[in-house]
């Protein structure tokens, strides 16, 4: 028996893809490794009781186009909002809180606390983000042109966002143009005065990189999260009941609902192909599953040069693959917890708990982070971006406790076998070590905890060098030029292999929009 | 009496407007504050027989055509060869490279094979990119946003330009436009010595290290140069710098210009809205029917008119308009000869560049302490010593030695310039003594030029000397602010013509020749 399409990998975008394929009457197959599908969008009952996010702990970017397209929520997706984005923990018992609310008011409130002239700008640097955001929206669901094949079929939908880039006026095209290519650093200075608040909105311009908030092209990062903010300037604070693992379970019941096939627990070990056509795929026992279409939803130089092999491609692609920057940065602690963290400065309650809970006092502390992973150490004091998911859902922790998930930059990649193996425990007690100097009873709480770097993402998740972005989202690696240049259509140099993960347009982040946007183009051709 | 057009400062770009000015009929007026013409193109006696190129030190950039059509050759324009770059490590090793493609195939061999093959490839690339890139130095910046039918002809034209450099050069010139130096040149090579010297291109005159995206642009920014055709060849000017600016005065004066030294500019006469002539600082009025700012965009509109003539948005622009000064210089006169220790003895290498910057995390480490608002402990540092290659620079058996250092933030955290002059200088002199002994030994003089001293004597605001960080966000038609990039001003007959405007800085003459055409279009 043949299928149709046979994706390699369950993660979020693998599971889109097969989805849309479906959908379409495609008969097809997604061989997850792992005995839990979701990749790097996962929830695992790692001690009983206790439902971790194991990856990603933000699914608010996830394309509302594609919930309806889908009927996801017929098919168990539902969403939780927190009032409140994110707040962030100061060493200092006296010292205001910062929080930030999806209800402008009550952010510009907090912040006339800290900073009169901040809580004025505020109001305006929210339309301005979202008139930035806007433009980006409109390019994010879309496959980049190649613009050496003048297809006019291809382009027409640019020439729709071209028209409505001039419909900016020219105030904001030249704003736009102006603020895209620059650094967090700078965009933020051009707005606002307190350190905590720039510090604060510039923590997600470096998601998923190697980069300090100096480096150019990091507002673009800014930018790209806050497709997800409502009113808050930072990113979604929205979560998914049942955790981030009810969204592939969703997308899973589709694939199944339309005929398609799952087989989870399936390492694929190479692509087969005859005479440079791919034709299926080999699993790990040996077995052979052919397939008119193979899609790999794994980054790019797993693709290519494991599934693969890259004595089937030219030297020159394989030069351009293997310079495809994926510096992994981001380690996560997920921690079982038996009672909430007291934070020294913390109001009164628990809803500023409910958001993003965020160390990073400033943007040169974030820059300084970066300096210690840039010669190639984790940070000496990291940027904590932590969500404590069982407040708002109390289904993901026995009665009374509560899980917390807590994202680590910068913890880069060691490739050296001697410095992996007590690199995680390092990570582990660094993470708990700075939190515990905010919530002073942090560690009194810990009941267990799992720890997962850059080493663990690229062994068990299979993300090459732990990039949870399956490749930097530096200027130089967006649109046409992802995941390398005069490939950015989702097809590779072999016929019949497509990609469709992050390291593909419009890159990471729980966007499904690369599932998407690679199962159109493939039904566009076939 | 009145003139046909008045340019405000004597710099490199103001006399090349001039003189293109002058060429085509106008009475043309130059008021330059210092008693020299040059601005940051300047050479100086400071001591006897010892003459400093004080700021800039080397040519390369200079548009040829600008040297054909103002004849600046017969004026006095002599580029000598400055053939090699010399980087010493410190295991006493170096990588030394010169014009013998295949002698420094063979030094770089040393380090690496695979980079002696590469070294060729790579060079063909850049020669071919740095002419894909001509284009756009000989083009006013079109504006994107705009509708008008020559802005979408000129936009087609780039487009097409930029189509017919073929799949593989375009997205060369995107990763070019994006990317880090280092990471751009780890593309190509592996000796790490040789990355960070070729890398360090990229981070000349900008506060960013080579590790920033955008460096890369800075890069191809420094191959755009061509001597006699050759692209990315070096040069040194007979007398220094400073015998550029001269050539370009007497060139422009032999078409009529008048140049006024030590005539300080303190307003532009602004009536109804139109600009009509100059207030100097001695209280002198001149009228002129245009005025032209070879000055950098903050003093072009923040100082000599008032912002209450401008439009909010443009001040605002030009207020946040990236200009941090990040190099400084020091200027030796040597009792004989520095002796360097990776290549004793005198040979060829002392007439090229010798390139502290034995790796890439030795630059990114100096950047590091400039981030943080200190000067570099362990500076890179680009040093040349002219009397090698014009003897007429220092006394006989003297020498004049020319170092480029960087970083030196113009915010200091701590203390002023004033007061870290010469810690900073002392900084300079031991890390340069760690590859030349004998350094110490022949200092005579010691000149250090901080970015606050390069603002002071030559008015570039923050000791910018590209007048503006070459960023994506500040170059073509963002350069210096949107909607002002084609020289003009949103004051009638006040016009702009610096390295703060198209196609940027560097002694390239070509903001102040497209400057002079897009005026000579109105006046």
């Amino acid at each position: 028996m043949t299928y149709d399409a046979i994706i390699i990998g369950g993660g979020h975008n693998g599971l889109v893809a097969a989805a849309y394929l479906a959908k379409a009457g495609r008969k097809v197959l997604v061989l997850e490794q792992r005995a839990v599908l979701g990749g790097a969008a996962a929830t695992e009952e790692v001690l009983p009781g206790f439902r971790f996010n194991t990856g990603a702990h933000d699914a608010g970017l996830f394309r509302q186009e594609i919930i309806d397209e889908l009927a996801l929520e017929k098919h168990g997706l539902s969403f939780i909002s927190s009032p409140v984005a994110a707040f962030t923990p100061r060493l200092q018992a006296d010292a205001p809180p910062l929080i930030l609310w999806n209800d402008l008011k009550k952010t510009a409130e907090t912040l006339s606390a800290i900073s009169e002239k901040d809580a004025e700008s505020f109001p305006r640097y929210i339309e301005h983000i979202r008139t930035m955001t806007a433009m980006l929206d409109e390019i994010i669901l879309r496959t980049p042109p190649n613009l050496f094949e003048n297809r006019f079929a291809d382009l027409t939908p640019w020439l729709k966002s071209g028209l409505k880039f001039k419909r900016m006026g020219k105030q904001d095209m030249m704003a736009f143009l102006r603020v895209l290519p620059m650094s967090a650093w700078q965009f933020l200075d051009e707005w606002f005065e307190s350190e905590r608040l720039k510090g604060l909105l510039g923590s997600t311009s470096i998601f998923g990189s190697l980069q300090g908030p100096m480096a150019a092209g990091t507002a673009f990062m800014l930018f790209y999260q806050h497709l997800g903010a409502q009113n808050s300037g930072l990113a979604s604070s929205r979560q998914i009941k049942g955790g981030i693992g009810q969204l592939s379970d969703a997308l899973a019941a589709v694939v199944r609902a339309q005929g398609g096939e799952i087989h989870t627990e399936t390492p694929v070990q190479k692509i087969v192909f005859e005479n440079g056509v791919a034709t299926g795929v080999q699993l790990q026992d040996g077995e052979i599953i052919s397939s008119k279409i193979v899609i790999s939803n794994a980054d790019p130089k797993r693709t290519f040069f494991e599934l693969v092999g890259a004595r089937h491609l030219g030297p020159e692609f394989n030069r351009k693959v293997r310079a495809i920057k994926m510096k992994g940065s981001t380690a996560k602690l997920n921690l079982a917890l038996s009672a909430l963290p007291e934070f020294v400065n913390a109001p009164s309650g628990q809803e500023h708990l409910q958001g993003h809970i965020v160390i990073c006092p400033s943007l040169e502390y974030l820059e300084r982070a970066y300096d210690d992973a840039k010669y190639g150490r984790f940070s000496e004091q990291p940027l904590l971006d932590i969500t404590i998911p069982s407040l708002l859902d109390p289904s993901l922790a026995p009665e009374g406790k509560h899980v917390m998930s807590i994202t680590m930059r910068y913890a880069p990649f060691v490739s050296k076998k001697a410095d992996c193996e007590h690199y995680g425990n390092h990570v582990r007690n660094k993470i708990i070590d700075t939190l515990a100097d905010y919530a002073p009873n942090l560690r009194d709480c810990i009941e267990h905890s799992q720890v997962l770097t850059a080493t663990e993402w690229q062994r068990e998740y299979g993300m090459t060098e732990g990039s949870i972005l399956h490749g930097q989202m530096g200027l130089d690696q967006l649109l046409f030029m992802r995941p390398i240049p005069g490939f950015g259509q989702y097809h590779t140099p072999i016929e019949n292999l497509y990609l469709c993960g992050a390291g593909t347009h419009p890159g990471g982040g729980v966007t499904g929009a690369p599932g998407r946007n690679a199962a159109k183009e493939i039904l566009k051709k076939r | 009496m009145k003139y046909d057009a008045i340019i405000i400062g004597a710099g490199h770009n103001g006399l090349v407007n001039a003189a293109y000015l002058a060429k085509a009929g106008k009475k043309v007026l130059v008021l330059e504050q210092r008693h020299l013409v040059g601005g940051a193109t300047v050479t100086e006696e400071l001591y006897p027989g010892f003459k400093y190129t004080v700021f800039s030190y080397v040519v390369s950039l200079l548009r040829p055509e600008i040297i054909r059509e103002l004849r600046l050759t017969e004026h006095g324009l002599a580029i000598l060869p400055l053939e090699s770059t010399l980087t010493p490590l410190p295991n006493g090793d170096y990588i030394y490279r010169d014009a013998d493609k295949f002698r420094t195939m063979r030094d770089i061999a040393r380090h690496s094979p695979r980079d002696a093959d590469a070294y060729l490839d790579y060079g063909r690339s850049m020669y071919f990119m740095a002419k894909a890139v001509k284009y756009m130095l000989g083009i006013i910046p079109h504006d994107p946003t705009s509708l008008n039918p020559k802005d979408l002809l000129g936009l087609a034209g780039l487009g097409k330009h930029l189509l017919g450099l073929g799949e593989e050069h375009f997205y060369m010139l995107a990763k070019l436009m994006t990317m880090s130096s280092a990471d751009f040149l780890e593309e190509w090579f592996e000796t790490d010595p040789l990355i960070a010297t070729l890398s360090a291109s990229g981070i000349i005159g900008t506060f960013l290290g080579p590790r920033s995206p955008g460096t890369a642009y800075v890069l191809l920014h420094h191959y755009m140069g061509e001597i006699d055709g050759a692209y990315r060849a070096w040069g040194f000017q007979k007398g220094g710098t400073g015998g550029v600016a001269n050539a370009l005065a007497s060139a422009a004066t032999a078409l009529g210009v008048e140049i006024r030294t030590e005539a300080a500019v303190d307003k532009v006469i602004v009536k109804n809205g139109q600009a009509v002539g100059v207030a100097l600082k001695n209280g002198d009025e001149v009228h002129g029917k245009a005025i032209v700012s070879s000055a950098d965009p903050k003093r072009t509109f923040l100082q000599f008119v008032e912002p209450k003539e401008l439009p909010d948005e443009l001040v605002d622009a030009i207020q946040k308009f990236n200009i941090r000064g990040s190099s400084a210089k020091v200027n030796l006169a040597l009792d004989a000869a520095p002796n360097i220790a990776c290549m004793p003895g005198h040979g060829p290498h002392l007439a090229g560049a010798l390139s502290i910057s034995p790796s890439v995390e030795y630059l990114e480490r100096a950047y590091d302490d400039a981030k943080y608002g200190r000067f570099s402990r362990k500076p890179y540092m680009d040093v040349i010593i002219p009397s090698m290659i014009d003897p007429d620079m220092a006394p006989p058996g003297k020498h004049v030695m020319s170092c480029f250092v960087q970083y030196a933030p113009y915010d200091l955290r701590e203390g002023t310039w004033e007061q870290q002059r010469e810690a900073f200088g002392d900084t300079v002199i031991d890390t340069l003594s760690e590859y030349i002994p004998n350094l110490k030994e022949i200092i005579l003089h010691r000149q250090v030029v901080t970015p606050w001293d390069i603002e002071q004597t030559t008015g570039l605001s923050q000791g910018n000397i590209f007048q503006g960080e070459l960023s994506l966000s500040q170059l073509f038609f963002l350069r210096p602010a949107a909607g002002y990039a084609k020289y003009r001003t949103p004051i009638k007959n006040y016009y702009q013509c610096g390295s703060g405007t198209h196609p940027g800085g560097g002694i390239l003459g070509a903001p102040g020749k497209l400057a002079a055409m897009e005026m000579l279009k109105e006046i």
